[in-house]
């Protein structure tokens, strides 16, 4: 039973993560229908920059550690917004009258530039992040070992979920939102401006995918260019689980998908762990294809 | 008249090019007539009926390694193998698809997705201990057409464009006839093919199903360009790769898709000194390609009916 | 289409530059991944090829000539790889280095062998690949059954009795994982109580761990890569897991207690051919002091270090030969090489190719984080 528990803790952690990105894929989709295929890349960024900042500038001595953290976190968010923006501008603006699929293929080769842009950057040798920034505490619950900071990655991004979501729910921006994605041509009508409310969620969807880009960098410490490939995969895989354009889902999703991970490994085989989450997507696709909390989409008829 | 005539120029002096050109540029030519063919029969699916496919790897793999398979365990000779991959692709083809059919646009692009990843990780992993592993399988032989062995470079080039002159032809009959004309329907809108009877579900299941033996058939040309095969060929970029042809050379248009297989297999060879900043490169292309030209370089040309002929009583 | 003809132009001024060139230096070729997966490593082989090429021709170069390297990507894929190798047989040159991978090197034996040119690859240690019977093909990356012996002789030598393997479902990886169970099969009284893979690329390894753990082995051997050895460890260590770790060759990069961080690399051990700050022979020394001046940091990775060891073998058997017929260098470096000093150590290749010689040794990481070689 312990060994269960174990797992299970494992799951949720990772699945934390996987919700936080899974956000971003989410609320894009949910407003332009389109699949970014570069925001793991975004994530990818955030990790990075945290990277830089945190070898250029050094008051972690001054302030301490964790406030130190917190500024660079809001610094990283604001800067790949921004870069979510640009993104946005340069790669699908111009497609927003074309095809779909040309901006699929327009978001591939956006994915493909950031990496690479990263790569040549950085150099293709892994990096790693300074050490000792945060306390290495493992607490025991229930007779579990499990580290702090793994529940602290948990809370935040729980966090941060219930920020956004409120934010969605109860703002007025919020409510744009909401009517954009339903239909852009009515909510012109109602005076929203839809080129802006898609730059809002252009700043908010990698912006949460670079903070979690940051504290996977400090948690797990390891970095190189392709790292956003596979956490953006399964974020996708997790945004779709929930109910893709739907916020609470993605989150759901997120931890749903870390636990099956989890499990799936644990009792099955480690080696097949990819694939069973893969078919995980594929059962729930066919029997509830709109995601576990359905999507906020409607159709038509 | 004309226009038959440039092709005809541009397809003598095409193949006479091998003659020329030394072995690496002929086996980038072989490269590019591999991705062509298979660009053609996810076009089919993709470009033709309009189904969002990205899983398309799968179904060559599947092509290349019942070849690999079949001919290093039981020696059955590479030509003869050609339609029993393809047959072999398209039963999973079938199978993989039946369930997934109905799913709207966006849903069936991520479920060909974990398709195509699944075949990757049960083929690494070895599944049913036939599949060599992450190894893959060496030892493939060669085609044997009546005692000639295609061997060399300008010999596969030959094979490989001749191969795509029939599936040119084919492809092209299939897109003029009453059944590509219910996929166009479909592609175009498919709640009112179905409202005039259009078995959509049954339709589609063909279009994947036709695709998928073409790929079936290209994997086994790979298996025996290579000789060895390993999974590392079979992974979801390379559908990526594929997808992106479709689209960039124009969805539903043949000869926009073989365009495409020229730009995007040949350029990054051009771009070769440029090493690293190569793909950098690739993937800024891509974005601007698509900005400036989203409907792809050569779109299909709209179809044309001729209505004297239909007016006549 | 402009950018066609650009790309063209280009080209067909390099070829013109590289025929001006021929006539006064002998080419020899580097296949390296220079894109994906690996570029690290194929940054690392360049990096080593070019500036021993400078160290040779400064002083007169080989047979009166220079050496000119010239280098493909290979991309870490067999496909490219088999691109690359057309290209390279085009270009004239007598030898080619590379590559790492052994399926990437496999997708390119046929070309070279077909084209006579002798192939040595570095990275590359399946075992199949000197078992085909190519005359012109050698390595000087050791073979996986090798270590597997030496795995499971340590793993003996320690005492350890209930035995874990992990490895990561590529063809190196698994193929050491195997080779090593299959030894200790051999050797009997061990029992082999996990053997699965984990997922590379990953970060996280605790549902791999947990399972380990719950499997209860005395020790654990990991036949993947540095990455992931660095991340185990340092997961293992949160866990507050102990059980010793032994690590295949892979693991061996600088980069390993970067990751874990000394606090949970301390204690473990791995094999592996010399490391690059191990290397006693004073060409050796002499050769990382002058990396290290031009590239401000020591190589970190020892099958980069191998494919110097590669062109220093060409050298030779053109040197031994004087001449660049392939035949003949064959011949020379199958058996007339013995013991050429080489950056790894002493360099000599038997009939199949393969090099002859015990290059594994066992390493510990101690409690500042160095690798100290264990008796």
């Amino acid at each position: 039973m312990e060994f269960f528990f174990q797992q299970l803790t494992n799951g949720l952690a990772i699945g934390g993560i996987y919700a936080l990105v899974a956000l971003g894929y989410t609320m894009v989709y949910g407003v332009l229908k389109l699949i970014n295929f570069a925001h793991g890349d975004l994530f990818t960024l955030g990790a990075y920059l945290g990277f830089t900042l945190l070898t250029t500038f050094t008051f972690q001595e001054k302030i301490g550690p964790l406030p130190t953290i917190f500024i660079f976190g809001i610094i990283i968010m604001g800067l790949v917004g921004i870069a979510g923006i640009v993104l946005e501008r340069v790669a699908y603006r111009p497609l927003r009258s074309a095809d779909r699929l040309a901006a699929v293929v327009s978001a591939l080769g956006a994915s493909i530039v950031i990496s690479n842009s990263i790569m040549l950057i950085y150099g293709a040798r892994f990096q790693v992040y300074p050490h000792d920034l945060l306390p290495q505490i493992t607490l025991s619950i229930f007779g579990m070992k499990v580290p702090f900071l793994r529940i602290a990655i948990l809370f935040l991004s729980i966090v941060l979920m219930v920020i956004l979501y409120l934010f969605i729910q109860k703002t007025k921006i919020g409510t744009a939102i909401r009517a954009t994605a339903i239909d852009h041509g009515a909510a012109r009508l109602m005076g929203i401006d839809v080129n802006k409310i898609i730059s809002i969620v252009f700043f908010i969807g990698p912006a949460l995918g670079g903070a979690a880009g940051f504290m996977v960098g400090l948690y797990y410490g390891e970095l190189n260019f392709m790292m956003g490939w596979v956490y953006g995969l399964k974020a996708f895989i997790a945004a779709v689980i929930g109910g893709i354009g739907n916020i609470p889902g993605a989150m759901l999703g997120g931890l749903l998908l870390g636990v099956i991970e989890s499990l799936g490994a644990a009792y099955i085989s480690t080696a097949w762990k990819d694939a069973i989450a893969f078919f995980v997507l594929i059962i729930i696709l066919i029997v509830r294809p709109t995601g576990i909390l359905g999507e906020r989409v409607a159709d038509k008829i | 008249m004309n226009k038959k005539y440039v092709i005809g120029m541009i397809c003598i002096l095409f193949f006479s090019t091998p003659l020329f050109l030394n072995p690496y540029w002929v086996d980038v030519l072989n490269n590019i007539g591999i991705y062509a063919i298979l660009a053609l029969s996810l076009n089919f699916i993709l470009g033709d009926t309009g189904l969002f496919h990205m899983g398309h790897a799968a179904f060559f793999a599947i092509g290349a390694y019942t070849t690999a398979i079949l001919n290093t365990f039981y020696h059955i000779p590479i030509i003869l193998l050609i339609p029993v991959s393809g047959i072999a692709a398209a039963i999973f083809a079938y199978i993989v698809a039946r369930p997934i059919i109905h799913l709207r646009g966006d849903y069936l692009l991520i479920v060909t997705i974990g398709i195509v990843e699944i075949v990757r990780i049960a083929l690494i992993n070895n599944v049913f201990e036939i599949t060599g592993g992450s190894n893959g399988i060496f030892g493939i032989s060669r085609p044997n057409l009546f005692g000639l062995i295609i061997r060399k470079p300008i010999h596969f080039f030959y094979y490989i464009w001749i191969f795509l002159g029939i599936s040119v032809i084919l492809f092209y009959r299939l897109r003029h006839s009453r059944f590509g004309r219910a996929l166009n329907f479909i592609k175009e809108d498919e709640i009112a093919a179905e409202g005039t009877g259009v078995n959509i579900v049954r339709y589609k299941l063909i279009a994947f199903v036709i695709g998928a033996f073409w790929a079936g058939m290209v994997g086994n040309i790979y298996a025996s360009k290579m000789t060895i095969i390993s999974p590392e060929s079979f992974t979801f970029w390379e559908s990526v790769v594929y997808f992106c042809i479709v689209i960039l050379g124009g969805s539903g248009s043949i000869i926009g898709v073989i365009v495409g297989s020229f730009l995007l297999i040949g350029l990054p060879e051009l771009f070769r000194e440029f090493a690293q900043a190569r793909l950098l490169i690739f993937g800024l292309a891509m974005i601007i390609m698509m900005i400036f030209r989203p409907q792809g370089i050569i779109p299909p040309e709209p179809r044309r009916y001729n209505i004297k002929s239909l007016i006549e009583d | 289409m402009f950018k066609k003809v650009v790309g063209l132009v280009v080209m067909f001024s390099l070829c013109l530059f590289t025929l001006a060139f021929a006539k006064s230096t002998i080419k020899i070729g580097l296949m390296c991944p220079q894109t994906g997966n690996w570029a690290s490593e194929g940054l690392e082989m360049k990096r080593i090829v070019t500036l021993l090429a400078e160290q040779i021709n400064n002083k007169g170069g080989v047979l009166g000539k220079k050496i000119e390297i010239i280098d493909e990507d290979d991309g870490g894929d067999p496909r490219t790889a088999a691109l690359a190798a057309n290209k390279l047989v085009t270009r004239g040159i007598v030898a080619v280095i590379g590559t790492y991978g052994s399926s990437v090197t496999e997708a390119t034996q046929n070309i070279f062998n077909e084209n006579k040119i002798i192939q040595i690859a570095n990275g590359s240690t399946a075992i199949r690949l000197t078992e085909k019977g190519y005359k012109y093909f050698f390595r000087t990356a050791p073979r996986d059954d090798q270590q597997g012996k030496v795995a499971a002789k340590a793993i003996k030598k320690f005492g350890f009795k209930k035995v874990a393997i992990l490895h990561d479902n590529t063809t190196y990886s698994k193929g050491l994982a195997e080779e090593t169970k299959h030894n200790l099969e051999q050797m009997g009284g061990f029992e082999i109580v996990f053997f699965d893979a984990l997922t590379p690329g990953e970060r996280d390894y605790t549902t791999v761990l947990t399972k380990l753990k719950a499997a209860k082995p005395d020790v654990v051997f990991f036949s993947g890569y540095y990455p992931e050895a660095g991340i185990l460890l340092k997961q293992k260590k949160e866990m507050g897991w102990d059980v010793p770790f032994i690590g295949g060759d892979a693991t061996n990069n600088p980069d390993l207690v970067k990751i874990a961080g000394v606090e949970a690399a301390k204690g473990f051990y791995f094999l592996s051919p010399p490391v690059p700050q191990d290397l006693d022979t004073p060409e050796a020394k002499a050769f990382l002091k002058a990396y290290k001046e031009k590239y401000n940091e020591l190589p970190g990775s020892v099958w980069a270090v191998l494919s110097g060891d590669a062109l220093l073998a060409i050298v030779k058997a053109i040197e031994g030969t004087k001449s660049t017929d392939p035949d003949k260098m064959a011949n020379f470096l199958h058996y007339k090489l013995k013991d050429m000093p080489g950056l790894t150590g002493k360099i000599s290749f038997d009939e199949k190719g393969d090099r002859v010689g015990d290059l594994y040794r066992v390493y510990m990481v101690d409690e500042n984080g160095n690798f100290v070689i264990q008796p």
